[in-house]
C-alpha cells in the first residue's frame, strides 16, 4: 500500500497519525515543538506580570476588561477545542465527511473568537490603551495579540488542509496532518486558559 | 478451504471492528464529560473573581489552581497524553512547564517597578 493510497475501512490502521516513519517523527517533533511554544508563551507572561501595573496615564486594566466579552471568546475557544476532538475521533473511524464537518466547525468558532478579540482591541484603542501608551500596554499587546496571531495561523492552516484534500479522503499522508492541526488548537486554547485567568481575571482585582 | 478462511477472518475482522467501536465510544464519553468540567471551572473562576464574597488574594491563588487543573483536563484527555506510546511527549511538556515556571518566576522578580 502507497502512503498516499486512500485508505479503506478494511486496510485502516489503528492510529492512521503513527502509521509511518514519517507519521511518527512528525507526531514526536510537534510534542516538541509545543514544548518549546510553552516556554515562548512563558517569556510574555512573565513580561507581563512584572508590568501589568505600569499604566502611567493610561486606563488601568480594571477600567478597561470587560469580562462578559472575555467570557463568550472563552466558550468559543473552548468549544472549538471540543468540536476538534470530535474531528479526530471521526478520523479514527475513517468517517471522512464528519471529520471534515467537526473541523469546519472548528474553523468558524476559531473566526468568530478572532473578531471578537478586533472589536475587543479597537474599543480599548478607544479608551486610550494602545500598544504604546505604556509599558501595560505593550506588554499586554505582545501576549494577547502573539496569541491571537496563533489562532489566525491555525485558522489559515485547517483551512488550506481542509481545501488540499477535499476529495482525497484519509490517506497515510495526511492523517498525521489532521492530527497535528488538532493538538495545534487544543494546545492554543491552553494558552487561553491562562490568558483569561492571568490577564483578564487577575486584572479585575489588580 | 479459501472459502472458509476468508469466512473466519471476516468474523474477526468485525469482532475487532466493534470492540475498537465501543473503546472510541468510551473516549467521546470521556471527551464529554472533560468538556463539561472545563466548563464549570470556567463558570467557577469567572464567579470567584466577580463576587465580593471571596477576598482578592485567595481569589488569585484559587483560579490560578484552576487554571492548572483544566490545563491537565486539556492535555491529558484531549490531547491524549494518557494514551500508550506518549512517554516521548510527556517528557517534552514536563521540561517545557519546568523552564516555562522558572522563566515566569525570574522574570517577574527582575523586572523592579517602584
Amino acid at each position: 500500500m502507497h502512503a498516499d493510497e486512500r485508505l479503506t475501512d478494511a486496510n485502516f490502521p489503528d492510529h492512521p497519525e503513527k502509521a509511518t516513519l514519517e507519521g511518527k517523527n512528525k507526531f514526536l517533533g510537534f510534542w516538541l515543538f509545543l514544548g518549546g511554544e510553552t516556554v515562548l508563551f512563558a517569556t510574555l507572561f512573565g513580561t507581563y506580570l512584572g508590568l501589568r501595573n505600569m499604566h502611567m496615564d493610561g486606563p488601568a486594566g480594571e477600567e478597561i476588561f470587560k469580562l462578559p466579552m472575555v467570557f463568550v471568546a472563552t466558550m468559543l475557544l473552548l468549544t472549538s477545542s471540543l468540536t476538534s476532538v470530535y474531528s479526530v475521533l471521526a478520523m479514527k473511524q475513517n468517517r471522512v465527511k464528519a471529520m471534515q464537518g467537526w473541523f469546519i466547525v472548528t474553523l468558524i468558532l476559531g473566526l468568530a473568537f478572532l473578531g471578537l478579540e478586533i472589536y475587543e482591541f479597537v474599543e480599548y484603542v478607544h479608551e486610550g490603551h494602545t500598544f504604546t501608551s505604556s509599558a501595560f500596554g505593550s506588554a499586554f499587546y505582545t501576549l494577547v495579540g502573539f496569541h491571537g496571531g496563533h489562532v489566525l495561523f491555525g485558522c489559515l492552516w485547517i483551512a488550506t488542509l481542509l481545501a488540499r484534500n477535499w476529495n482525497r479522503g484519509l490517506t497515510l499522508v495526511n492523517a498525521p496532518k489532521y492530527y497535528l492541526f488538532a493538538l495545534y488548537w487544543h494546545f492554543v486554547d491552553v494558552v487561553w486558559v491562562f490568558i483569561f485567568t492571568v490577564v483578564y481575571l487577575m486584572g479585575k482585582v489588580g | 478451504m479459501a472459502d472458509h478462511q476468508q469466512k473466519s477472518d471476516k468474523t474477526v475482522h468485525r469482532h475487532e471492528a466493534l470492540q475498537k467501536k465501543l473503546a472510541l465510544k468510551e473516549e467521546r464519553k470521556h471527551h464529554n464529560v472533560s468538556f463539561i468540567m472545563m466548563i464549570l471551572l470556567t463558570l467557577v473562576a469567572f464567579y470567584a473573581i466577580s463576587s465580593d464574597k471571596i477576598g482578592d488574594s485567595f481569589a488569585v491563588m484559587f483560579i490560578l489552581v484552576l487554571a492548572v487543573v483544566q490545563v491537565f483536563f486539556q492535555l491529558y484527555i484531549w490531547m491524549h497524553l494518557s494514551h500508550k506510546g506518549h512517554e516521548f511527549p510527556i517528557w517534552g511538556m514536563a521540561s517545557g512547564i519546568l523552564i516555562a515556571a522558572i522563566t515566569v518566576a525570574s522574570l517577574m522578580g527582575m523586572i523592579w517597578t517602584s
